[in-house]
C-alpha cells in the first residue's frame, strides 16, 4: 500500500510539473484530489492497511495530498507569471471600430452649456412665442411706435389673415427680450430668468448677416440689484464660456429698455486682440448688450419700482458659437451639410 | 456721423492720443471704432445712439470729449445780428403738432457763389459735395450745432406764404436735387400759395431751391415732429442727415442761435442785408429743466459709493450745473440734453464718465425664487431625444424657419394654412414652416453621403383661428435602404422614454408621405407623429433619386406619454431563451405578431425579432417564472401556446 502511495505521488508530481495550462492543472486536481480522485480513493482504502502501519500510512497520505495541493497552486502561479511575461507581437496601432454616432449641432451644445451656467446662478428658463405682438416686442420695452431705435431691429410683419391676430401688430420677434414683459406681467418678483430662442430681423442674407439668429435673454429682478451685479454676472458667464483669462471691457450704450445701458466687448478670440476681419480690425467683439432695466419697463409690467429693480442682458448665441469655433460665415450654422455637422 | 478732428479742435483741445480717446469715447457711449486719414485730415466715424441728437454735431462731440478729458470747450462766438434794413413780407402758417418751433428770417441782396476753400474743405470732409455758399453754410451750421436748417429762394415763395401741412398722398414733388417723387400720405410739407416747396425734415423742393440766380433768401431752422419725419422717410426710403437728426429730437432751445450763426456767415461770405425781423414761432418757451439726483439712489443703482465730490465734478463737466441739496444734487438740464428725464439717466451720466471699467464685479445677493416662473421650460426631454438620435447615428441640423411657397407646394401642403410674412427678404423665405420634414428632405440635395441620417428638433408654426400654435417637433430623415436601421430611432426614443407599446396605423394623412409605406405612430389613442417613405412624387420634384424615409414626432405628446421607469429586481431564476423560426403568409404585420407572443403568457417576458429571410422570421423568446426555474415541460407548453396563437391569428407556423 505504502509503495502504491509513493508511486501515485511521483506520478502526480510528474504530471503536474509537465502541465501546460491552468485548465490541465484543474483536471489533474480533480483526477488526484477530487471527489473520485486517486488520493481520495486511497483514503477510503485505509482500513485495508495493517493496523501497525496504518498510522504511518495516514501521515504519508496527508503529507502527499498537501504536497500535491501546494504543487498545483505553485505551478498555477508560475503558469500565470510566464503568461504575462510572454512577448508576442501585438499591433497596438490597429484603429478601433468607428461607432455610427451622429453629431449634436454646435448651437445645441453651446445653448446647453449656457443654460447650465445660468442654472447654477439660479436662473430658470422660459420659452415663449416667436410669432409675437408688437406690444411685447417693442412697446412693453419702452420702445414706442416710430422710435428710431427700431431701425436697428427691422421687423418682419406676419399676415394675420384668417386668424384673430391683429394686422400690423403681429410680428416675428426681433429679440428674446420680448419675454420680459410676458414673464413679469404674469409672475411675481424676485425673478432670475433666462430666455434662449430664435429671433428674426429683416436683413438681406450674406456672410455676416442673417435674418434668423439665436439669442439668449436674461434678466434679474430683486429688491437690491446693482450695476456692479450686472458687471459681475457678465464677467462670470463669459469667463465660464471662454475661460477666466478672457479680456472683457464695458462701454455705455443706449437701449430704450435699460438705464444705465451697457455694451460688452470681449477680446476677439480669433486674433487675440490683434485685429482681424472677424472683429473688423478692432481686436474686440461686441458680444453682450445689457443694462439696468428701465423703470418704465418694470412699471408697464405692473412692478413696483420703489421696491424692485433689476438688470437685463442679451447674448448673441449664434455669435458665441461663431467665436468659439472660429466660423466666419453666419450661414454655416443653418447649412445642414454633413461636412459641417460632422465636425462638432 | 463723421467727425473731422481738425474741426473738433476748433472747440476743444485734444489731450489724449487718438486711440485712447476713441476708446474713452466708446466707453462713454459715443462709439468710435474707426478713424481714417484723408490727406492732412483725420476723420473719426462715430455711431450715435438714438437718444443723443446733440452728438449729431461737432460741437456736441466736442462737449463730450471735454467732459471725458476734464477740460473746457470753446463755444463758437456768435455775435448779435446787424439791424434790419428792409421789411420783406413772409407769412408763416404754423401747426405746432408738425413744427414745435419755427424760426426764420429773410435776407436780401445775397450773392450766390462758390464757398471759400475752408468751407468747401469742411463740407467735403463730411462726405458731401460743396454746392454754393448758401447751401454749404446751412449744412455747415447743421453739422456744427446740430439742428437742420434750410434756405429758400425768397422770390420763389409764391404769395410770400408758407403753409405747413400734411400731404394727402399722391402729390408730385421734385426735390432740390431734381428727383421726382410721389408723396405718401401724412408727409409734412410746406406749400406756398400754389405749390409744394418743401418736404419738411427730409428734402427741400427744386422750385424754391437756391440757384445761382437767387438774390433774396428765406432761411429757417425748424423743430420737426420726429414721428412724421420718420414715417415719411421710411415710406419713401429716403434718409438724409436732417431726417437722422429729427428722428432723435434735436435741441428745441437753440433755433435762434443756429439761425443767427448761419445769418452771420451768409452776410460774411455772400453779403446782403437783413430784410425781416427774426420770426420765432413756438407754442411755449424751451428752458433748461431741473432734475434731482439723490446720492442714496445713485449708490443703489450703481452698487458702489462714488464720492459725492466726484459725482459733482462729473455732472459739472457735463454742464449740468449740480447744486447741493439735502442728500443729493439738483441739476439743471440744458435743452440739448432732452434725453435726461429721470434719476436713472443722471446715474448713467455719473457711471459712464466715472468709467464702467473701474466698477467692481459682484454677483446679485438676492434670493432664488422657489416658484416656477411663467413660461417655465425644461429642455430635458428635448435633450434626451437629441442624444438618443445622435446615438442612432443621426446628426442635428438647424434649418431656417422660413420657407418658400414653392417648397410648401412641392410637399403637397397648402400655403394658405401657413403664416405668411408680409415683407419677406425674398420669396425663398416667405412662409413659416408647419413641418420640419421639407427642410430636412431638401438637405439631401446638398449632402453626398449615401446613408444620410439627419434630424432636427425645433418649432413649427401652426396657423389656427386663434393665432399661432408653436409646437416643438422632432423629425429625422434617412436615405439608406435598411428599413430596420431607420426604424431603430423611433423604437429607441419610445422605449427610452418608457412610452407603452406603440401601435402603427397604416395610412398617414400627410400629402408628402408614400400612399402605403407610411403610417401614424400612436400610443394609447394619442397620435405621436408620422413616419415612412417620402412620396416619390415629392422626391422627383426635388430631383432627389432613391428613397428617403422620414419621421416627425410631437414633443408635447412624447412628454405627456413619457413615464418614470420602475425598477424590477433581478429574477432569482434564470430565463429559458429560445429562437423560433416562423413562416408567415404575405402582408403579415410582424410587429403585431411580437405583441401577440409577449401577451400570450405572463411567463413570456420578452420577444424580439432576430432575423428575417424571405417569409421567415426568427423570433427570440424569453420564458421566465419569477418564482422558479421553468422545466422543459413547462417551456414546451408555453411554446405550444405561442405557436397555436400565432397560427390562429396570423397563419404562421414553425419552419422545419
Amino acid at each position: 500500500m505504502q509503495e502504491e502511495l509513493i508511486n501515485l505521488r511521483n506520478e502526480a508530481i510528474a504530471q503536474i510539473s509537465g502541465s501546460k495550462d491552468s485548465g490541465e492543472l484543474e483536471e489533474l486536481r480533480a483526477a488526484y484530489l477530487g471527489r473520485n480522485g486517486k488520493f481520495t480513493l486511497l483514503v477510503k482504502k485505509i482500513k485495508d492497511v495493517p493496523a501497525d502501519q496504518r498510522k504511518a500510512f495516514g501521515i504519508t497520505l496527508n503529507e502527499s495530498k498537501n504536497a500535491i495541493e501546494n504543487l498545483i497552486s505553485d505551478k498555477k502561479h508560475a503558469l500565470i507569471k510566464s503568461l504575462s511575461e510572454k512577448r508576442d507581437w501585438f499591433d497596438l496601432t490597429m484603429p478601433g471600430l468607428k461607432p455610427s454616432l451622429g453629431h449634436l449641432h454646435p448651437l445645441t451644445q453651446v445653448m446647453t452649456e449656457v443654460n447650465k451656467i445660468f442654472n447654477y446662478l439660479g436662473y430658470q428658463v422660459a420659452d415663449g412665442p416667436e410669432i409675437e405682438s408688437d406690444y411685447y416686442n417693442f412697446e412693453a420695452l419702452n420702445i414706442p411706435k416710430d422710435h428710431p431705435s427700431r431701425d436697428t431691429q427691422m421687423t418682419f410683419y406676419v399676415d394675420s389673415t384668417g386668424t384673430d391676430l391683429k394686422p400690423l401688430e403681429t410680428i416675428l420677434r426681433t429679440q428674446t427680450s420680448a419675454m420680459q414683459g410676458r414673464v413679469m406681467k404674469l409672475g411675481k418678483p424676485p425673478f432670475r430668468v433666462l430666455v434662449p430662442g430664435k429671433c428674426f430681423r429683416y436683413e438681406q442674407v450674406d456672410a455676416s448677416h442673417g435674418f434668423e439668429f439665436w439669442q439668449v435673454e436674461g434678466f434679474v429682478v430683486d429688491e437690491d440689484i446693482h450695476l456692479t451685479d450686472l458687471f459681475g454676472t457678465i464677467k462670470y458667464v463669459l469667463g465660464e464660456l471662454f475661460g477666466k483669462e478672457t479680456k472683457i471691457r464695458f462701454a455705455t450704450t443706449n437701449f430704450p429698455f435699460v438705464e444705465p445701458g451697457v455694451d460688452t466687448y470681449m477680446q476677439c478670440t480669433i486674433c487675440k486682440g490683434k485685429g482681424c476681419s472677424f472683429c473688423k480690425g478692432t481686436g474686440w467683439s461686441e458680444i453682450m448688450p445689457a443694462g439696468m432695466i428701465h423703470p418704465n419697463v418694470l412699471k408697464t409690467a405692473g412692478i413696483d419700482t420703489k421696491k424692485w429693480n433689476g438688470f437685463a442682458f442679451a447674448i448673441g448665441l449664434s455669435r458665441i458659437v461663431n467665436l468659439r469655433y472660429q466660423i466666419k460665415d453666419l450661414r454655416t450654422l443653418t447649412t445642414p451639410d454633413m461636412r459641417i455637422l460632422s465636425q462638432f | 456721423m463723421l467727425i473731422p478732428v481738425s474741426w473738433l479742435k476748433e472747440y476743444v483741445e485734444i489731450r489724449l492720443p487718438l486711440k485712447d480717446l476713441m476708446w474713452k469715447m466708446t466707453e462713454a457711449g459715443l462709439t468710435c471704432e474707426s478713424a481714417k486719414k484723408a490727406g492732412e485730415e483725420v476723420i473719426m466715424d462715430v455711431e450715435v445712439t438714438a437718444n443723443r441728437p446733440d452728438w449729431m454735431s461737432i460741437l456736441g462731440v466736442a462737449r463730450e470729449i471735454a467732459a471725458i478729458q476734464g477740460n473746457k470747450i470753446k463755444e463758437p462766438r456768435i455775435k448779435a445780428l446787424p439791424a434790419q434794413t428792409a421789411n420783406f413780407p413772409i407769412d408763416l402758417v404754423p401747426d405746432y403738432r408738425l413744427f414745435e418751433r419755427w424760426t426764420g428770417i429773410v435776407l436780401k441782396g445775397v450773392e450766390i457763389k462758390p464757398s471759400p476753400d475752408w468751407l468747401k474743405a469742411r463740407i467735403t470732409s463730411m462726405g458731401h459735395t460743396p454746392i454754393n455758399n448758401i447751401i454749404d453754410i446751412t449744412n455747415y451750421v447743421m453739422y456744427e450745432l446740430g439742428i437742420p436748417m434750410h434756405a429758400f429762394d425768397y422770390d420763389e415763395i409764391y404769395g410770400q406764404v408758407m403753409n405747413l401741412q400734411l400731404s394727402g398722398g399722391g402729390e408730385k414733388f421734385t426735390s432740390v436735387d431734381g428727383i421726382d417723387y410721389l408723396l405718401p400720405k401724412n408727409a409734412m410739407i410746406i406749400k406756398d400759395s400754389e405749390r409744394i416747396i418743401d418736404l419738411a425734415g427730409i428734402k427741400g423742393g427744386f422750385n424754391s431751391g437756391i440757384k445761382e440766380t437767387a438774390k433774396n433768401i428765406f432761411l429757417h431752422v425748424t423743430i420737426d415732429n420726429p414721428v412724421y419725419v420718420r414715417r415719411t422717410s421710411l415710406a419713401m426710403g429716403l434718409r438724409s442727415d436732417a431726417s437722422a437728426v429729427y428722428e432723435r429730437g434735436p435741441d428745441k432751445g437753440s433755433t435762434v442761435r443756429s439761425l443767427t450763426r448761419a445769418v452771420k456767415l451768409i452776410l460774411e461770405l455772400g453779403g446782403g442785408e437783413i430784410a425781416s425781423k427774426m420770426i420765432d414761432l413756438k407754442e411755449k418757451n424751451y428752458e433748461p429743466k431741473k432734475l434731482l439726483l439723490g446720492f442714496d439712489k445713485l449708490e443703489k443703482i450703481l452698487g458702489v459709493k462714488i464720492p459725492d465730490t466726484e459725482t459733482v465734478r462729473i455732472l459739472s463737466s457735463l454742464n449740468l450745473s449740480p447744486k447741493a441739496v439735502k442728500h443729493g444734487v439738483m441739476c439743471v438740464i440744458p435743452t440739448y440734453r432732452g434725453d435726461l428725464k429721470i434719476e436713472e439717466d443722471l446715474a448713467e451720466e455719473v457711471a459712464r464718465l466715472y468709467g464702467y471699467n473701474k466698477f467692481p464685479a459682484e454677483l446679485p445677493k438676492g434670493r432664488v425664487s422657489d416658484q416656477k416662473i411663467p413660461y417655465y421650460s425644461d429642455d430635458g426631454l428635448i435633450l434626451t431625444v437629441k442624444n438618443l438620435l445622435t446615438s442612432c447615428g443621426y446628426s442635428e441640423a438647424k434649418n431656417l424657419s422660413l420657407v418658400s411657397k414653392d417648397l410648401i407646394e412641392k410637399f403637397g401642403l397648402t400655403p394658405a394654412k401657413h403664416f405668411r410674412i408680409e415683407n419677406p427678404v425674398s420669396s425663398e423665405y416667405e412662409y413659416m414652416r408647419t413641418s420640419l420634414i421639407p427642410g430636412l428632405v431638401s438637405a439631401v440635395k446638398i449632402n453626398s453621403a449615401d446613408n444620410l441620417k439627419l434630424f432636427e428638433v425645433d418649432k413649427v408654426y401652426l396657423k389656427t383661428a386663434k393665432g399661432a400654435d408653436e409646437k416643438y417637433k422632432a423629425a429625422g430623415i434617412y436615405t439608406g435602404s435598411a428599413f430596420r436601421d431607420f426604424k431603430t430611432a423611433i423604437d429607441l426614443i419610445l422605449s427610452k422614454l418608457n412610452i407603452d407599446g406603440y401601435s402603427v396605423e397604416f395610412e398617414a394623412d400627410k400629402p408628402y408621405l408614400h400612399a402605403s409605406n407610411a403610417g401614424v405612430i400612436k400610443s394609447g389613442g394619442t397620435a405621436i407623429g408620422e413616419f415612412g417613405e417620402i412620396s416619390p412624387v415629392v422626391l422627383s420634384s426635388l430631383e432627389i433619386p432613391g428613397k428617403v424615409y422620414c419621421f416627425e414626432m410631437d414633443i408635447d405628446s412624447l412628454d405627456s406619454l413619457s413615464k418614470l421607469k420602475s425598477f424590477s429586481p433581478i429574477p432569482a431564476n434564470p430565463a429559458q431563451v429560445e429562437d423560433l423560426t416562423l413562416t408567415f403568409p404575405p402582408k403579415t404585420k410582424i410587429g403585431e405578431v411580437l405583441k401577440l407572443i409577449i401577451n400570450n403568457s405572463k411567463l413570456i417576458i420578452n420577444a424580439e425579432l432576430k432575423d428575417t429571410y424571405k417569409d421567415s422570421y426568427t423570433v427570440r423568446i424569453w420564458y421566465q417564472d419569477p418564482g422558479k426555474t421553468l422545466t422543459n415541460e413547462e417551456t414546451e407548453k408555453l411554446r405550444k401556446s405561442v405557436l397555436q396563437a400565432v397560427n390562429q391569428r396570423f397563419g404562421g407556423f414553425l419552419k422545419n
